[in-house]
């Protein structure tokens, strides 16, 4: 039995007022248990399940959306291809042949190596005087490859351009704001230059002169160089000899140039033998350019033919004139 | 595969033969005297310019990497291919050239990438065929530098002492 009872001094709830001189803070134990958790969860590398099942949802759009892209780029490739209005005196074995030429399209990545993210810029200084028709010829050839940037510049050592020389590089892209949308950026600047010149990812390279060491670089984004070494240093020869001998020469030694031109020509198609090269594009340009193209012997006058055929060349012609 | 190469005598091409001598490895060349400077690849085939020269003997024993190792070095060496031909041979004053050569060697060791290119035979061998370049080298201190340290191995003694002699 109890010994004795005391009864409780005061009643169950008191209400005591807290001093509000002071601030006042949230209580944090009593969060503590929900607000962790999830944190916990996210650094353990757990997702919720909701927004895994969104992301995979996105992704499988977006794999739509790039097949969607390839299958409208094939088509328009078969409607818009330029062969398709080729000559027929020029063999139809070698038609396929050319037309194969560029469609094995290089991978940037594979030809430039990796580069995170950045727009590779092209950038050519160049002068008026005397336009890199090899160049630009080249330049159109890989807008139709790549989605490339083009802009053109006047650098103030120049006085005045031609207009035909201001728009050489086609008119101006509407979203040119937009870099991340574009593979390769190629900016022309006219300049008062003793030859083209070229920087390109100046980190590691030299600035590239000379109009065949740049029109290589190019051709080489578009197509990779003949693998057996003699044909790779043929075309290498044959464009020397365009920009020294065709270009630069004096009459005697453009003749001699139109006539090795006739002799190889006669026994193939083209300058490097059964194929389009890079050969052809600078030997045509530079004859061209020499103004000997209505006076050349009667291969050569096939083999110019046959180029403008190509629906190349008859941007880089416009510009002449 | 043995391949030919002819040179002129009166006018040895340092640059190809220089090239002869580093793929002589991997590669048969046989180097004889004669009037003209020719390789002989093919009954087709035959190359007279220097620089085609070079550039097939490098093309033809490609795991010594003298046309550079990727693309972009590639274009670099067409650009200094040309610059030794253009620039170098036959140039009566240098020193513009060599302004240039200097600045591109103040940050390197090899003209391209971090090995011997055909680029540094190729402009190495211009310069030591020069007649000016003892006069108006010696201000540029980076081209200095290179010239002696390439000038100091083997491939380059041989084909120095053998060939310019000839031609003084």
């Amino acid at each position: 039995m109890p010994m004795y009872q005391v009864k409780p001094i005061c009643g169950g709830d008191i209400k005591i007022d807290l001093p509000t001189c002071m601030y006042k803070v949230p209580n944090i134990h009593a969060q503590q248990g929900k607000s962790c958790t999830p944190e916990h969860a996210l650094q353990n590398g757990e997702v919720d399940p909701a927004v895994k099942a969104l992301e995979a949802r996105q992704d499988e759009i977006m794999r739509k959306l790039y097949e969607l892209k390839a299958a409208v780029e094939g088509l328009a490739k078969t409607v818009m291809t330029p062969d398709a209005d080729l000559d027929l005196t020029v063999s139809s074995s070698l038609s396929s042949q050319c037309s194969t030429t560029f469609k094995n399209t290089t991978d940037l990545d594979t030809v430039l190596g990796k580069d995170l993210g950045a727009l590779r810029d092209i950038v050519i200084n160049a002068n008026p005087v005397q336009p890199p028709l090899t160049l630009l010829m080249l330049h159109s050839l890989l807008c139709q490859h790549y989605r490339v940037l083009s802009t053109v510049h006047v650098h103030s050592s120049v006085a005045s351009v031609p207009p035909q020389l201001l728009s050489c590089l086609g008119p101006r892209h509407t979203d040119s704001y937009a870099r991340h949308m574009f593979q390769l950026g190629f900016t022309l600047i006219w300049k008062d230059v003793p030859k083209p010149q070229m920087k390109f990812s100046i980190k590691n390279m030299c600035p590239i002169e000379g109009e065949g060491n740049i029109a290589r670089f190019l051709f080489k984004l578009l197509a990779p160089y003949p693998s057996d070494p003699a044909v790779a240093t043929l075309v290498d020869s044959w464009v020397d000899t365009a920009f020294f001998q065709l270009a630069e020469g004096s009459v005697k030694e453009r003749s001699t140039v139109l006539r090795a031109l006739n002799s190889t020509l006669g026994s193939n198609p083209w300058l490097a033998g059964p194929e389009f090269s890079l050969a052809d594009v600078a030997c045509y340009c530079c004859v061209l350019q020499s103004g000997s193209a209505s006076s050349s012997p009667a291969n050569v006058q096939r083999w110019i033919k046959s180029c403008e055929n190509l629906g190349h060349f008859s941007h880089a012609k416009l510009l002449l004139k | 595969m043995a391949l030919n190469l002819t040179i002129n005598t009166s006018n040895p091409p340092l640059g190809a033969l220089l090239t002869a001598e580093h793929v002589k490895s991997s590669v048969q060349v046989s180097v004889e005297e004669g009037k003209d400077t020719r390789l002989h690849i093919s009954d087709s085939v035959q190359f007279s310019d220097d620089n085609s020269i070079c550039r097939y003997l490098a093309r033809v024993a490609p795991a010594l990497g003298l046309y550079g190792s990727n693309m972009m070095e590639q274009t670099e060496v067409d650009h200094w291919l040309e610059f030794s031909a253009r620039s170098l041979c036959n140039q009566p004053d240098l020193t513009v050239a060599l302004a240039e050569l200097d600045k591109a060697l103040s940050l390197r060791t090899f003209l391209v990438g971090h090995a011997l290119t055909l680029a540094d035979l190729s402009v190495w061998a211009a310069l030591k065929d020069h007649g000016e370049w003892p006069k108006q080298g010696k201000s540029f201190s980076h081209v200095s530098r290179w010239f002696f340290f390439l000038s100091s191995q083997v491939p380059f003694t041989a084909v120095g002492n053998k060939y310019t002699s000839k031609k003084a």
